[in-house]
């Protein structure tokens, strides 16, 4: 799924490790996730959202819409 | 898998550690009853006892295995368990077709404790071509 995680992450100069970390993941996870091997489940995704303090849909394209 | 590197996550140090723990009783069964340690053991129930004791660190490994599908994040459960089935799919079908070849073709004879090693040579095989969860 395409996402702006690395954009978001890297504009707050944070490691995969430390977004790892505060997500409660691991780094591969979220390596995974900013390359599209993986698609966060609901509850991943929401978390995101809060920590960027953005809604779902502007971290995550919508592949529906 | 049994690599630990240093972001090895806690459920994959757990995993290491676990499997570490049940290969080496069954390194230390097998070794013992290669040295003769069980040669005596005439009653089938102390032969069946000998055979669970030998199984039970196999039947460890694996619920160490599904630990840490469990005990792992989201991706790394779906990445191991995608790699299980896939290994389980490919070590059935491999013990199937022997299967049957020594029904119906005179295939040697192995024994089928032989799908263990098997799945995991199936897992090893399958594992550098699933690194994605989608």
């Amino acid at each position: 799924m395409k996402n702006r995680l690395k954009l978001l992450r890297v504009e707050r100069g944070w490691t995969q490790e430390q977004l790892g970390q505060a997500l409660g993941v691991s780094r591969q996870a979220v390596n995974a996730l900013e390359t599209e091997k993986h698609d966060p489940s609901l509850d991943l995704a929401y978390r995101i959202a809060v920590l960027f303090a953005r809604p779902v849909e502007e971290i995550f394209d919508n592949p529906h819409a | 898998m049994l690599a630990l590197g240093k972001s090895a996550s806690s459920a994959h140090k757990r995993y290491v550690l676990r499997t570490m723990a049940f290969m080496s009783g069954y390194v230390a069964v097998n070794v013992a009853a290669i040295f003769g340690a069980f040669d005596d053991i005439a009653s089938p129930a102390a032969a069946w006892a000998l055979a669970l004791t030998v199984s039970a660190p196999v039947v460890g490994q694996i619920w160490a295995t599904l630990a840490l599908m469990r005990e792992s994040d989201e991706f790394v459960r779906a990445v191991v368990a995608k790699q299980f089935i896939l290994a389980s799919g490919l070590a059935m079908a491999v013990a199937s077709v022997w299967g049957f070849g020594e029904s119906y073709a005179d295939a040697p004879h192995i024994p089928a404790w032989i799908i263990y090693p098997l799945f995991w040579a199936c897992f090893g095989l399958i594992a550098p071509f699933v690194k994605s969860s989608n």
